[in-house]
């Protein structure tokens, strides 16, 4: 069934191997308006997820639909409407960035050189400049100009921050959130910073090794995981709770995540015997680490 | 198809080896009028009018794929609304325009001075089967570079159309080939014949095979 006009993007079933790794079973969607984090460790199938949503590869097996195109073979259709900005992607060395913007305008009819020149100045760039000239900061910026003045509904960004400085990795982000912000568009980020995504998306998905071990509205992550310590009773063992995802003992003081915190949870926990010391919200990469660590266990058993 | 953006990638192309176009007009059409002075200086005319073709050939397409991989920004291109089929396409298409502009300029100044006072007309089919030649290496390794990601196969490549064209001059210095058109007129021997045959189905294979394998490639990584 076609999602054309409720989502960004589908992803179903979708597999690809190559020599030394394997993309498996890749599940994901991506409500229209919508900015989805794609986080995992270097090597996890990040890009690879992205390359093949582009269309850049073809998948073994499974569905794939980008603003209601399938891909690959509509794909050149599809990137009417698509900006894509990769961490490993460069424009063309020895042109300025004005001869790309003038590029770029003699292609897409709904290019805005209005806000194109906004950006500019809002993102510190020079026109004349020639890219081979520009820091990778800015180089990124200019990217990120490309993409943006053509006005795409879906917005793909693969590592935009990766290699940058943390002040330029802040100031790109800050620049970021407030274009997006103006805009209703849909955009799918992939970093391995977890507080890059924290500050911009809506959706999570976790991906691990070529798996997709979670994938959820930030909040629910936010609000479901929790640390727990726990005071035990001398001599008894820790109580064995739901959806306990790690548990590490420290003396008489027990460390317990979860991935399902509710009101009933202490009681639960007093109920075995035990008493709960303190709860302790978790950021996003504790939550992530969690996930990853659960997930090759769970895979080695 | 998006035309525009096909076209677009063919203009791009065409802007960012603009220097070296000219630079193969220059030297290419400096080495003529060097060798129009004669003796020696049409020797070393002659070879540098050679070289100015021959290696800004291989430059060319080397700039054109390899260079646009190497410097990361052929992502770039294939995130326009473009397919990776008429991306490969349109540097075929592009290759064969920025190299060959200059090729015919210099193919018609070379093949149009034998004619000139004090020319020698028969020596254009000589000079025609050289251009040709050189742009039937040009398509060999554009169609060898569209397809392979190996420098190191690269450069055999190179190695093997150098061979060739080695041979060729060779073989169409031989006094008994040159011999027919050492004179005001134009001879069609059966050995220019058979080249120009031969140069004309090596490039029509070239081509095609660019095309089939641009055609057949899934993916762009």
């Amino acid at each position: 069934m076609s999602s054309a006009g409720t989502n960004a993007f589908v992803l179903e079933g979708v597999r690809r191997s190559f020599t030394h790794f394997a993309l498996q079973d890749i599940t994901l969607t991506l409500p229209l308006g919508q900015i989805m984090g794609l986080v995992g460790p270097n090597g996890a199938g990040k890009s690879t997820t992205i390359r093949l949503l582009m269309g850049l590869l073809h998948p073994d097996a499974g569905r794939i639909e980008m603003l209601g195109h399938s891909i690959p073979a509509e794909a050149a259709a599809a990137k009417e409407e698509v900006a894509f900005v990769s961490d490993d992607m460069r424009l063309f060395g020895t042109a300025t960035l004005q001869w790309h913007m003038d590029w770029m305008a003699s292609m897409f009819a709904r290019w805005d050189a209005r806000f194109a020149q906004e950006l500019l100045s809002r993102f510190n760039l020079r026109a004349g400049q020639a890219v081979e000239r520009m820091s990778q900061g800015e180089h990124v910026k200019a990217l990120l100009l490309l993409a943006l003045a053509r006005r795409p509904r879906l917005l793909v960004l693969d590592e935009p921050t990766s290699g940058l400085d943390p002040v330029a990795r802040h100031e790109l982000l800050t620049e970021l959130m407030q274009v997006v912000r103006e805009e209703d568009r849909s955009i799918l980020f992939s970093s391995h910073h977890t507080a890059d995504v924290e500050r911009i998306c809506d959706q999570i998905a976790f991906i691990d090794r070529g798996r997709l071990v979670a994938a959820s509205d930030r909040e629910s992550f936010l609000e479901r995981w929790r640390r727990l310590l726990v005071d035990l009773p001398p001599g008894s063992a820790p109580p064995r709770i739901a959806h306990t995802v790690d548990l590490s003992l420290g003396g008489r003081v027990a460390s317990l995540t979860t991935d399902r915190y509710d009101g009933e949870l202490h009681a639960r926990i007093e109920a075995a015997g035990a008493r709960v010391l303190e709860v302790q919200r978790m950021t996003l990469e504790e939550i992530f680490v969690a996930i990853v660590m659960k997930s090759r266990q769970e895979g080695m058993a | 198809m998006n035309r525009s953006v096909f076209w677009a990638l063919v203009r791009k192309d065409l802007y960012l080896r603009r220097a070296m176009i000219i630079a193969i007009l220059v030297v290419g059409l400096g080495s003529l009028v060097l060798a129009s002075f004669g003796g020696r200086a049409f020797a070393v005319g002659g070879l540098l009018f050679l070289t100015a073709n021959v290696a800004g050939g291989l430059f060319m397409a080397a700039l054109s794929l390899f260079g646009e991989r190497r410097a990361l920004a052929r992502g770039f291109a294939l995130s326009l609304p473009v397919s990776g089929r008429y991306y490969d396409l349109s540097k075929l298409v592009s290759g064969f325009l920025a190299f060959g502009i200059p090729w015919l300029v210099l193919t018609v100044a070379a093949v149009g001075g034998m004619f000139l006072p004090g020319g020698m007309p028969g020596m254009a089919v000589y000079a025609l089967l050289i251009q040709l030649f050189v742009i039937a290496q040009f398509a060999v390794v554009l169609a060898a570079y569209s397809c392979i990601t190996s420098e190191a196969v690269s450069g055999v490549v190179i190695l093997f159309v150098n061979v060739a064209l080695s041979l060729f001059m060779m073989q169409i210095n031989q006094p008994e080939i040159l011999g027919p058109w050492r004179g005001d007129a134009i001879v069609w021997t059966p050995f220019a014949r058979v080249t120009l045959l031969a140069e004309l189905a090596v490039i029509a294979v070239a081509v095609a095979f660019t095309y089939i394998m641009a055609s057949r490639r899934r993916d762009y990584i």
